[in-house]
């Protein structure tokens, strides 16, 4: 027991916030319990490297706070870091391979831009949090969309736009964005150089003055929903002018990126007339961001089979699901292939799980469910789930 | 007056029915002469003694008396449907739910395709020696492919038929197939694109052949010669060059070209070089070329991300 907690300890870099629920929680170690296997104590992303693979590590609860308060990690891996009482990551190729690569870039020159593709449930969209998470930690300014589908496919609300013929708003979903981005950036924007770099007209009554904070214009954002959609997209410009002046360097993360150029998009004008993602005032900044004209700044994205129309998922590889237009924006990217877990992974999985009292093991229990799962990571949660 | 038609008629009458008895008497005895009582209630002292069955002996199967080295040419001929006696092999065909698949007598399921059991190597060496007086010898320096293809580009295939019916022609004997070499024709890049689109289907890319069938016209010559006339239309048609063919542009290409797409400009942008500046530039133009045109795959995926990194400047693999 006393070993445990020892252990318990160390796992974790902040003593103090280790509440007392946690150490009297059902997740005991036995002393017996191999811990080495499948954890690592090494909870910063910015040490992360090959030798920590297929283990977990565990995310403090004021950082996923910072980082997916308003969303970012797949619901059902919410639940279950609400179960398990912490949220751990398991450190896998993908994300590994990104993070070596961000530290390597030279930020001098035009951004380089990764894309993760993979089936359906391999684990996308947590290995984009682990980059994250790496981005937090090296004091990168995080533009992180969590989920485009849910502007394109199920947007709040849409409205007309004022200042662009024939574009639509969608206000409510951008003022949620730049709240998530306000929360995500605080201690950045905090900065004093983080200033307004030009002088915005709303219109002929409102206006924010050059040099005021950052923040000021997001909250005009967030405060006057009406302009918020035009706040996203001015706020795009303004990041990328920081970053080109060498005030920040910003990391762009956009999860399901394919839905900019998925034609099929539930957004009507004011007469209902379906518009093309093109038309979505947000869009034109983000697309932005992701051009190569700017620098000190790196951009990830993450490409979906599931942002799109069920009868439209046939692929899960790139150039089928950005479409022409959408491959040729990116073009040219690194294509990193999130993949199904291997055997190792899944072990190192199965046993987190056990640890956690959320499984009971049996034998061959580990063969049984790599065969039903596939190694398929979503597939192996939902099958734990019942066991 | 009434009285004779009357007595006329009992005349008559009564020398049928002498006529009737007499037949009667005459008729030949039944074989019991005691007449029978009826017998409602059968039992079993009624049957008579049971005569011995008499075994028919089947005849002996032709498959059973042959000779081990007879000729089988003359047993089995030409084709013709499966016959069980005939053929000395112990074949079954067919399904049962439960036990082994019936065997070769009436066995609906041998007969109802024609068989080529006459097709034994001896037969046939027999049936060419025979055909050999009809034929004219090789051309003695026509002995190898390469030479037949270049001197005869043109395959011409048709058939002739031979049966025992009231008439000699046979309907199918009017198809012509003419087979080619595309490159036999020798067309430039753009003919070749306009050449395939004209042929359509006819065109084989495995072995690069062109295959027009005709079979529009009766008569075998006039299929040829039409054969012959789409040949020479397609080839000038397609040296052809239309004034709307000059519009074509990216979205109507059949293939990915790299230099005339936006990747191209993309990249120049990126660098601000012209594209032959570009270090690595062939290894990823190369790539993203194979990329689009084979299709996607983990193959050609993986190879396009290594092109870019290297394109980018970036360690191949960072583990």
């Amino acid at each position: 027991m006393l070993k445990s907690t020892v252990d318990l300890l160390t796992r974790t870099s902040n003593f103090k916030k280790i509440s007392c629920k946690r150490l009297s929680t059902v997740a005991q170690l036995k002393s017996n319990e191999k811990l080495d296997g499948f954890r690592t104590v090494q909870e910063d992303p910015l040490k992360h490297n090959s030798e920590h693979l297929a283990q977990f590590y565990t995310l403090s609860t004021s950082e996923k706070n910072c980082l997916f308060q308003h969303g970012g990690l797949p619901k059902s891996f919410e639940i279950q870091t609400k179960t398990f009482n912490e949220t751990s990551f398991m450190i896998r190729e993908p994300a590994i391979e990104i993070i070596n690569y961000l530290k390597a870039i030279d930020y001098s020159k035009p951004p380089v831009k990764f894309v993760l593709f993979g089936k359906k449930g391999t684990g996308k969209t947590l290995s984009l949090a682990h980059i994250l998470h790496y981005a937090v930690r090296d004091n990168f300014l995080i533009v992180h969309v969590p989920w485009v589908g849910n502007w394109m496919r199920r947007p709040k609300e849409f409205s007309n736009s004022d200042i662009k013929e024939g574009f639509v708003d969608i206000n409510i979903d951008a003022a949620a964005w730049l709240l998530h981005f306000k929360v995500q950036n605080a201690v950045l924007l905090q900065k004093p150089e983080m200033r307004l770099l030009e002088a915005v007209q709303w219109n002929s009554r409102e206006s924010t003055a050059k040099d005021v904070p950052l923040v000021d214009l997001i909250d005009h954002g967030i405060n006057r929903i009406k302009f918020a959609s035009r706040c996203v997209n001015i706020l795009a410009e303004q990041v990328k002018g920081l970053s080109k002046i060498g005030v920040c360097k910003t990391l762009v993360a956009v999860d399901g990126f394919n839905a900019f150029f998925y034609p099929n998009i539930k957004v009507y004008t004011d007469k209902k007339e379906k518009v093309t993602p093109g038309k979505v005032t947000v869009t034109e900044g983000f697309l932005n961001l992701t051009k190569f004209d700017w620098h000190n700044s790196a951009i990830v994205v993450t490409v979906d089979e599931l942002v799109i129309a069920q009868e439209d998922q046939i692929s899960h590889y790139p150039r089928y699901l950005l479409g022409k237009t959408g491959f040729e924006h990116l073009d040219p990217f690194v294509p990193v292939h999130v993949t199904n877990y291997t055997k190792k992974e899944l072990i190192s999985t199965l046993d987190y799980y056990r640890e956690r009292r959320w499984i009971t093991s049996y034998p061959g229990q580990d063969d049984e469910l790599y065969s039903l799962s596939a190694g398929n990571p979503y597939n192996l949660m939902k099958l734990c789930n019942g066991l | 007056m009434l009285n004779l038609t009357k007595n006329i008629e009992r005349i008559i009458i009564r020398n049928i029915e002498k006529q009737y008895i007499a037949s009667y008497f005459s008729a030949p005895n039944e074989q019991n002469d005691d007449f029978k009582a009826l017998n409602l209630k059968t039992n079993k002292s009624q049957f008579g003694p049971r005569r011995p069955l008499r075994k028919v002996k089947p005849v002996e199967t032709r498959t059973s008396q042959m000779e081990v080295d007879q000729d089988w040419g003359s047993v089995w001929p030409a084709p013709r449907s499966f016959h069980p006696a005939v053929v000395p092999l112990p074949i079954r065909q067919g399904y049962v739910e439960k036990g082994a698949p019936p065997d070769k007598y009436a066995n609906a399921e041998l007969m109802k395709i024609p068989n080529f059991l006459h097709l034994t190597p001896p037969v046939i060496k027999r049936q060419c020696e025979a055909l050999k007086k009809f034929c004219t010898p090789w051309p003695k320096n026509l002995n190898n492919q390469e030479k037949i293809e270049k001197l005869f580009p043109i395959e011409v295939i048709s058939s002739d038929y031979c049966h025992s019916s009231p008439t000699i022609r046979d309907p199918l004997a009017r198809i012509v197939t003419i087979r080619f070499k595309k490159s036999a024709l020798n067309l430039n890049e753009r003919e070749t694109d306009k050449f395939r689109r004209l042929v359509g289907e006819r065109y084989n890319e495995e072995n690069d052949t062109v295959t027009i069938v005709t079979d529009r016209c009766p008569l075998k010559k006039q299929n040829y010669d039409y054969a012959m006339y789409l040949l020479t239309a397609l080839y000038h048609e397609s040296k052809n060059v239309e004034p709307w063919e000059e519009l074509k542009n990216e979205a109507d290409m059949e293939k990915y070209v790299w230099e005339n797409n936006a990747s191209k400009v993309n990249v120049e942008r990126l660098f601000n070089k012209t594209s032959s500046e570009i270090p690595n530039i062939s290894v990823y133009s190369e790539a993203l070329v194979n990329y689009m045109n084979e299709g996607e795959n983990d193959y050609t995926v993986a190879k396009y991300g290594e092109a870019v990194k290297q394109l980018l400047n970036l360690p191949s693999s960072t583990k």
